[in-house]
């Protein structure tokens, strides 16, 4: 077996390990996220608390858990959003063509010159500070979602724009194929693989974001765990020199980054 | 090649798309700060020594600029002046504190965004002409693992390291740039006269000058637009986290402070920056033109 493929597949069942355990999180660990352990404030890893605990005395491991439940079950939701959106919007640009194709070109070119955190701050404002933990989830991959579908919407504009001027569509076309059956049948099957590369490449850019906003506090609020409130408590140089069992978050996240990093180029190449 | 004419004409459009863009921009703040939670609240109401008759005339003087349209007017008129209001969490006129901090950002981006184009562009250029397998691996390794990072987490190492914002900018931009860069370099490198020019024993610097930059410049001068806007995205956190003074920071103040009219004339200010400076980066090619 080649050297890319076998890293390939570790890395897709690392992976499926890690969303499995976020999946079924409640089996794992018999700790909440929330349960203090007040006597035991940044404590060592240990039989009971495999990777220590932080400085509330919260259990380190149910709380990646759990904050893996979070990161890695809402990122593809806001992957599927956005390329949602862009599926829509870049096949209708590229089928329709005319006026259609420039003026929603021109609000993807916008959208992109826009930066991404700073929209997602000024939206985050409007909602208050003090948000509900589920709620403040749900509206910070929503946002994610909804501002993310322009650089996908190039590339799917792209493809359809190709199969618009396919010689399948226009024999179709020519026979009397209704468009909708056109779009049902020959168009959509064709741009599966493209939209499929577009979701896997959101992902990890949407995991990476989050723990940003949750880093700057206008994430995913407490005591609900996530990769990126997690990784606040590494801000403390002291802390985690002192505890570098601390880390064990940033590292999973890298992990976890990286071997979305290495399926990506397979996912490119079938679209 | 483009005739004078077609040249000038190309650039005006691109200035009137600029232009018509600010207009826009500027009607989407002035509707989001007019929609803005405690938009219209005038604390003068509460002064007990004004009569009712001060007070309904403070009520009416705020009505008559309810309307989006009227208080677009109104906000671009003031605007026009330089006075894009108050911010509500300082008590300052918006305008000041750009004058203020927008240059540390401003210097900080342009830093950071030069420095990561010339180690990426370094890089990716001795990985592309030696193509030797250890710098290849070296420089995938490196990429890989700095593309994984969340910026503000290069933000909080940086803090710990004593490093400089432009420094930690650098650090976020360069593994995109390489990356991109070096499939771009891959790419021209297998173009028939590049391998031709090469068969010819004509110097690499030459053909890098003469052959594969120009057919690269578009992609390049469209990479450079992409930056500055990632840049500027990744000031935030870093100015944020590192306690630099510029507008990144007080965009995140703003926001947990819920200055609504100040976080969204910055943005707006970015977006026109990055917007303007990806005119630029086109109107430079002189094959887009």
């Amino acid at each position: 077996m080649k050297p890319a493929r076998m890293l390939r597949l570790a890395s897709t069942g690392f992976l499926c390990a890690i969303f499995l355990a976020g999946l079924f999180a409640g089996g794992i660990t018999h700790y909440s996220y929330a349960t203090q352990f007040r006597e035991l404030p940044n404590a060592a890893p240990s039989a009971s608390h495999f990777f220590g605990t932080d400085g509330l005395g919260r259990d380190l491991f149910a709380r990646v858990i759990y904050g893996t439940r979070v990161s890695l079950l809402l990122a593809p939701a806001a992957a599927l959003l956005s390329t949602l959106i862009a599926g829509v919007l870049g096949a209708f640009a590229g089928l329709a063509g005319g006026w259609c194709e420039k003026a929603v070109l021109a609000a993807a070119d916008l959208g992109m010159a826009l930066p991404l955190l700073f929209v997602l701050l000024a939206l985050r404002a409007f909602l208050p500070l003090d948000l509900d933990p589920i709620l403040s989830v749900v509206a910070t991959f929503v946002l994610l979602g909804f501002l993310g579908w322009p650089s996908s919407l190039r590339v799917v504009w792209a493809a359809s724009r190709d199969l618009r001027n396919s010689e399948f569509i226009l024999l179709a076309k020519a026979t009397g194929c209704p468009p909708l059956r056109i779009l049902l049948r020959h168009i959509l099957p064709n741009l599966r693989p493209v939209l499929f590369a577009q979701f896997w490449i959101a992902i990890p850019v949407y995991v990476l974001t989050e723990a940003t906003l949750s880093m700057l506090g206008l994430g995913v609020m407490e005591p609900l765990p996530s990769w990126g409130n997690l990784l606040r408590g590494l801000e403390d140089f002291s802390v985690v020199s002192a505890n570098p069992w601390r880390t064990c978050p940033l590292i999973l996240l890298i992990l976890v980054v990286i071997s979305f990093q290495l399926i990506l180029p397979r996912q490119e190449e079938i679209a | 090649m483009p005739t004078m004419k077609h040249r000038i004409q190309r650039i005006a459009m691109r200035v009137l798309m600029l232009v018509f863009l600010s207009l826009l921009g500027g009607l989407l703040t002035a509707t989001l700060v007019r929609f803005a939670p405690g938009y219209g609240v005038d604390e003068r109401e509460l002064d007990s020594r004004l009569s009712q008759a001060s007070v309904e005339s403070i009520r009416k003087a705020n009505q008559a600029r309810s309307g989006i349209l009227s208080y677009y007017a109104h906000f671009l008129a003031r605007a026009g002046h330089g006075d894009l209001g108050n911010s509500q969490w300082l008590d300052r006129p918006i305008a000041s504190l750009i004058q203020e901090r927008f240059p540390v950002t401003l210097r900080s981006v342009l830093f950071g965004t030069l420095l990561a184009w010339l180690v990426a562009l370094a890089a990716s250029v001795a990985a592309a002409s030696f193509q030797s397998f250890a710098l290849e691996i070296s420089g995938t390794l490196l990429s890989g693992a700095l593309i994984a990072l969340p910026t503000a987490v290069v933000a909080m190492f940086a803090v710990y390291l004593g490093a400089p914002v432009c420094v930690a900018i650098a650090v976020v931009l360069f593994p995109k740039l390489f990356r991109y860069l070096r499939n771009l370099l891959a790419h021209a490198n297998a173009q028939p006269y590049v391998l031709a020019a090469e068969a010819r024993g004509i110097r690499r610097t030459r053909i890098l000058s003469h052959h594969l930059f120009p057919f690269l410049s578009p992609a390049l001068f469209a990479l450079l637009g992409v930056s500055l806007s990632m840049a500027f995205g990744a000031a935030i956190p870093m100015e944020a986290l590192c306690d630099s003074p510029g507008i990144g920071q007080l965009a995140w103040q703003a926001a947990l402070n819920r200055d609504l009219p100040l976080i969204i004339t910055l943005t707006f200010l970015v977006t026109l920056v990055t917007v303007g400076a990806n005119l630029l980066s086109t109107t430079g090619d002189r094959r887009a033109i």
